[in-house]
Formats: C-alpha cells, structure tokens, sequence
C-alpha cells in the first residue's frame, strides 16, 4: 500500500451525527486529490476526520498505512499538515512566532525553537510570499495573508500529508494561482495533498483526482474530465453547465448556464432556433427561461450553441464536429418545424455544411421569422441558401431586424392567431 | 532580528522581581509604627541566621512580613489563573472571579470550616481542599451550562459565572446563619482580607503556587496555540481535551489557595495578565512569569492600601481591588465593543 493517506470505508460525523458514511479514498505521494460538492455535504468533515476533530465511528482512516488510533496527536502533527477555511489570529503574535508555532510537534517539553526552526519558519515564509510580513503583529493583518501564514504554518510542522480546506477562499486571484502552484510544486516534490474546493476550474485545474462529496457519500475518484460531467454537475449542484476546456490551460472548465429554479416564464408554445456559432446561445437561453418549450435545429458538437442547447437540456439534433446536416438530420428537423409554433432563424451564414436546416423549414414557412436580411455576408453556398430564403419569403415567412423583434414575433404566433390546427 | 525569548523573558522578569522587591519593603515599613528598609533587611537577616532578636524585629517578622509574603502569593495565584483561563477560553475577559470560580472556593472553604473543629492541622488539609473542590465543581459547571446551546460563546460563559456566583453566595449565606458562632470571622473573611496572615498561611500556599505555576509553565507552548483556538491547537499537535483538563485542574488549585486563605479578591487575576499583555504580548513563555510577579506586586501594593488609607481601621483587600477593577472591566468592555 503506497498511500499516505487513505480512508477505508470510513463513516465519519460528530458525536451523534453521521456525515460521510463509507468513504474510500486513497492519496498517494506525489497526488492532488480533489473533493467537491455542495456547502454542508460534509467535505470539511472528511479532512476533519484525520486531525480528531470528527470522529470515525466505522471503517478506517489510516496514514502510511498506520491507523489513526494508533498515533498521538503531535505524532499525527508530525505527518499531517492542515490549512483551515477560517484563520482566527486575535492575539498579537508576530508573523514569524505565528509560522513557528508549526514546529510545536517536533519540539521536545524544554526545548525552544532554535537558528534551525527560524531558518525553516523563513524559508516556508519566502515560499508563501509572506516573509515581508515576519514581524508584523498577527491580528493586524488580512484575511488572505493569515490564510498564506496558515500555509507557511503548515508547511512549517515539514508534513508529508497537507490538507486543504477550501484554503484559497480569502485570497485574491494572483495569491490564489500562486498558492495553489506552490501546492503543485510541493506535490510534485512528494507531498500528499487532499483538497476541498469551493471552484469547480480550480479544482479542475491543480487536481490530479477528484471526488464528489454528495448526500452523505463520496463518489467514486477519478480524473477531473472523467467526474465533471453535465449530468453530475446538474444532480450535485442543481444548475445546468456547459462543461468545455479552457482554450488557455487545456483543464475542465464548467460554466454554470441556469439554475433549474431560474426558469420562471409562463410562456407556452414549441419554438424552433436554427443557429450555429453562438448566433442562437443568448436566444435560446432567453427563451427557454421564458418558459417556452425550445428545440434547436441541427449543430456540430463543439459549437457553442451546441453546448448551451445540452446544458440547457433542449429537444435538439447533435451533428458530430465539423459533420453536414445530412438526409437524416435534415429529417429531424424538419419533424421539429412542423410541429414548432414558431421557428426563429438566427442572423447564421449558410454554406453546404448546414443548408439542410433551411431546407427543412419548408412546412413551417409561415411561422418563420428571419433575424436580419439575408444578404452575401451570409451567402457560403453558391446561391443556394438565397434561392430556399426567398422561398421561404414568398409563402410567409417574416424578417425582423434584432433578437427582441423576434421575440415579439414569438409571442404573436404562440399566442393563437396564425397556428394551423392539427399539428 | 527577533530578539531570543529567552533574553527577553530574563529582563522582563528581573525588573519585574526588582519592582516586587521594592513594594514589598515599602508595605513591611508602613504600617502602624513605620520601620525604614535598613531595619526591615536587618531584622530579616537576624531571622535567618537565628540571631538574636532586637526589639521590634517581632512586628517585622512575625506580624508584616508574613502579611506581604501572603499577598504576593495570593496575588501571583490569582494573576496565573486568570492567565490560565484566558487561554483556555481565548477569552481576555475571563477571570476565576467572573466565571464563579471564587465563590464556588469560597463555599467549599465555608463548608470545611464549619465541619472540622479548631483543630488547626486539620484546618490546613481541609480548608484548601474543599476550596478545590468548590473550584472545581464551579468551574465544571459553568462551561456546561454555558455550552448548553452547542458552542461555548463568551456571553454565555460570562453569564453563567455571574449567574452561578449568586447562587454560590447564597448557599455561603445560608450555611454561616446555620453556624452562627463563626459568622463575623467568616464574613471579614469572605469579603477578602489578609488579617488573618501568618507563617503556617505561607506554608500552605507556596507549594500550592509553586505546582501551579510548574505545570503551566512546562506548557507555555500549548497555552500559545490554544489562542489560536482548539481546532488550531488540535491540528498542531495539541491533546486539547487533556490540556483542558490539565488546566481546569490547575487553575483550581492556584484559585483554591487564594481562596483559602484571602477568602474572595476579584479583578487581580482579570487585571494582571491584561497590563502585562499590553506591554509584552501574549507569548506565555513570558505573560505567565510575568503576570504572576506582577500579581503579587499589585496584590501587595493593594493590601497596603487596604491597611493603611484609613488606620487604624482596616478595609477588606477585596474591596480595594472592586473599586480598581470593576472600572477596569468597564473600560474592557467598552473598548471590546468600540473594536467592533
């Protein structure tokens, strides 16, 4: 077993209450473990249970393979390391005493903290960038730098094992990133690091592993692309997401759309979008918070459309990236116009790959509404998708110059009137 | 460069036990015959080696010095207390007379008194241990009451002391009317006074400081990260629910021999440690030496008062310390709240 930390099927809580039930985990040197899940599903519990504030009441928690049980509490100091949410700093120590306070486990009843200690406490202070501050009273100084000296503190007891618990939460973006790569940095040099995070990108970003804690039970452990996913993140957190790379760090990125309680229209009424290349997101968001029952029309996967259509949970047809509308997309959409109340064609170009989408509008031709003229900007098909819009023009459809005339438009043909029957 | 702890703590601590010395000689020499410091060094000496006594050598050693003695032991076990307490409520206004820990020493003591017979030795034994006892069981009570709602808050506590306090006095009250005979003595005594000072006093307290003031001073690092607070201190290292164990106990015992042989002195345990704080910090290594010497040197310098303002009558030393420190806690609060 090559864990340093690991929890088998522990059951962790306080006196008379049980937060986590059956939690395995294993944190290997050289890791970054993650945990996520919503405020109170007992993430801090978890890491609580390895410092003997909760308590175990089933299964394991062990460190090198050694149960916790087994080890004092200074022992337990000497491996583990731990950086609160919350520093409290209400007496006046300086910023240097503070960090060597971090050396109490490996101090004996009559020994002080000598050259050697202060020369540790120093170094670790150099690192967290809080060294300027050494002889600064404690209790004058920021959130964000106590919570940097809570981590040079930790570093300060030389632990193999570090806990995070959500230890960026008081700090500023540049701290933030520098922490967590020093956090990097130190994993990479052989620490063992269990996380809780309150930012999904973060988490994604410096995590080798992730686990989610939900609903008293963490799930299963695994690479952050592999546990961030839109059914998850729509279980867990309640919101729908658009999960993406971020084009910069190539991690996970989750971009939370709406939360399920957002949608409050009243609206009804089918309403067929025909977008592509983010033309349509605003729209079919708009749309769907005011309740209407939204479809959107044949998309490549990866477009951003796309993405917000799935993470909204609309009706719509995926085509792979960079795919045509071939006979059976064009099909589906237009079983989608034909039943639609209304169909907005978003100011989209067309060009061989997605003339399909027009094509399909043919039965729905009265009930269209066109974003924009359609002029040569927007011509990519050799004529073709000029001569099917005026088509579409000649047996009804209309054109409105910006999104909230066709919303207005929307209205009007949901609202009775034009609907032909039997549809 | 920080300057070494240990350095610090050897000047802090001289000047402080150069300052006791001083308020000691000034207290042994007023008085109703005043003596100068040369007559007070000569008669002490005379005591040591066991030479003969001049005339009025029997005011100084056997009457004054035993008196100052026992106020600055008194006053260095209230201070380390109230140290004591602060820490393990990280609380800067916790105090054994606040938190109901005097009163609770007192009825103890009552109780003792009133079992045992005049026998003096037995006196000895079971004052102080009833006292500890009372302490204890006070002390127990209080944070139990005061945890009720879950967390431990300082309103909570502070009122639970106060609260318990009432009662404790009551039931006093209530047990010296039943033992009438020893009603005045007892009252004189519950009130706060040293009027009863002599040599077997002295005896009695010393090692009473000198292991309460051991113990905690063994564990001046511990105390440091209990500041911090209990998860903090648990994190680092600390055996938090035997460290607090260890300094209830402690704490009882510094307050027991106050009790006993002071009956009830407020606010020198508050005060203390709070000057000393603002002069030196709130490292242990240094506030608990500290703040015991500078107990003791209040303590004396308030016995003082206390006999000499208005001689040839003599007031309670506790009143004396409630008219300074009952505005001192005043400020304290006022200030704790302007922070906000």
């Amino acid at each position: 077993m090559s864990a340093r930390l690991a929890y088998e099927g522990a059951t962790v809580g306080y006196p008379g209450v049980t937060v986590v039930r059956d939690a395995a985990l294993a944190v290997a040197p050289g890791e970054v473990v993650g945990l996520i899940g919503p405020n109170g599903a007992g993430k801090s519990t978890l890491l609580r249970a390895v410092t003997g504030t909760a308590c175990i009441s089933g299964g394991l928690v062990t460190l090198g393979g050694q149960s916790l049980a087994e080890l004092g509490p200074r022992e337990r100091a000497r491996i583990v390391g731990v950086v609160p949410q919350n520093v409290s700093a209400a007496f006046s120590f300086s910023a240097r005493e503070f960090v060597l306070m971090g050396r109490h486990p490996h101090l004996g009843r009559l020994q002080q903290a000598d050259g050697g200690d202060i020369a540790l406490a120093e170094e670790v202070m150099a690192r967290t960038d809080t060294l300027r501050l050494a002889d600064e009273p404690v209790d004058t100084l920021s959130g964000g730098d106590l919570q940097r000296l809570a981590l040079a503190q930790a570093l300060a007891q030389q632990p193999s094992v570090l806990l995070l618990d959500e230890a960026t939460s008081h700090l500023d973006l540049n701290h933030r990133l520098q922490v967590l790569d020093l956090v990097r940095d130190l994993a990479d040099g052989g620490l063992a690091v269990l996380a809780v995070f309150h930012d999904l990108d973060l988490a994604a970003r410096f995590s080798d592993r992730l686990g989610v804690v939900d609903a008293g039970a963490l799930g299963p452990i695994g690479p952050p692309p592999e546990v961030l996913t839109v059914p998850m993140l729509a279980r867990v957190f309640g919101v729908r997401a658009v999960v993406g790379t971020d084009a910069v760090t190539g991690a996970v990125a989750v971009t939370p759309v709406l939360r399920d309680e957002a949608v409050t229209g009243d609206r009804t009424g089918r309403v067929l979008v025909v977008g592509g290349s983010g033309t349509a997101a605003p729209l079919l968001r708009r749309l769907h918070l005011a309740g209407y029952d939204v479809a959107a029309a044949a998309l490549n996967r990866g477009d951003v459309d796309q993405a917000v259509a799935e993470a909204l949970g609309l009706e719509r047809v995926d085509l792979p990236a960079f795919g045509e509308v071939d006979a059976a997309a064009e099909a589906a959409v237009g079983r989608m116009a034909a039943q639609a109340d209304a169909v907005i064609v978003a100011a989209v170009p067309f060009g061989r790959a997605n003339l399909g989408n027009l094509r399909a509008l043919e039965p729905a031709a009265s009930r269209t509404v066109f974003i924009g003229e359609f002029g040569p900007d927007r011509e990519f098909s050799g004529g073709e998708a000029t001569r099917l819009v005026a088509a579409l023009d000649a047996a009804g459809a209309a054109t409105v110059g910006d999104a909230d005339s066709a919303v207005a438009e929307v209205e009007r043909l949901t609202s009775g009137g034009s609907r032909p029957s039997g549809r | 460069m920080p300057v070494p702890v240990r350095a610090r703590r050897a000047t802090v601590i001289a000047v402080l036990l150069a300052g006791l010395a001083l308020a000691m000689l000034v207290a042994i020499g007023f008085g109703a015959v005043s003596v100068g410091p040369g007559d007070i060094t000569r008669a002490i000496v005379r005591a040591i080696t066991g030479e003969a006594r001049a005339a009025g050598d029997a005011v100084i050693v056997d009457i004054r010095l035993p008196r100052v003695l026992l106020a600055a032991l008194v006053g260095a076990c209230l201070a380390s207390a109230g140290v004591l307490y602060q820490a393990l409520f990280r609380n800067p206004l916790a105090d054994p007379y606040i938190l109901g820990m005097s009163a609770g020493a007192g009825l103890g003591a009552v109780i003792a008194l009133t079992l045992t017979t005049s026998a003096t030795a037995l006196r000895f034994g079971v004052v102080p241990a009833g006292a500890f006892l009372g302490a204890v069981l006070t002390i127990v009570v209080v944070v139990r009451l005061a945890s009720l709602r879950g967390t431990l808050d300082v309103t909570s506590l502070l009122l639970a002391g106060v609260a318990l306090s009432y009662v404790l006095a009551a039931l006093t009250s209530f047990v010296m009317v039943f033992f009438r005979e020893s009603m005045t003595s007892v009252v004189f005594w519950m009130m706060g006074g040293l009027t009863a000072a002599s040599w077997p006093y002295v005896a009695m307290v010393t090692p009473m400081l000198a292991l309460g003031l051991a113990v905690p001073m063994l564990a001046t690092r511990e105390l440091n990260l209990m500041l911090l607070g209990e998860e903090r201190a648990g994190e680092l290292g600390v055996d938090v629910e035997r460290f607090k164990r260890l300094l209830l106990g402690v704490g009882a015992l510094l307050v027991a021999a106050a009790v006993a042989v002071s009956g009830l002195i407020g606010f020198i345990g508050l005060m203390t440690p709070h000057i000393v704080r603002l002069v030196i910090g709130p490292d242990h290594r240094v506030l608990l030496p500290a703040s015991a010497i500078g107990g003791a040197i209040l303590m004396v310098l308030a016995d003082l008062a206390a006999r000499t303002v208005l001689a040839p009558v003599e007031i309670p030393v506790g009143i004396v310390t409630a008219l300074f420190g009952g505005p001192f806690f005043i400020w304290l609060l006022v200030r704790r709240n302007g922070h906000r």
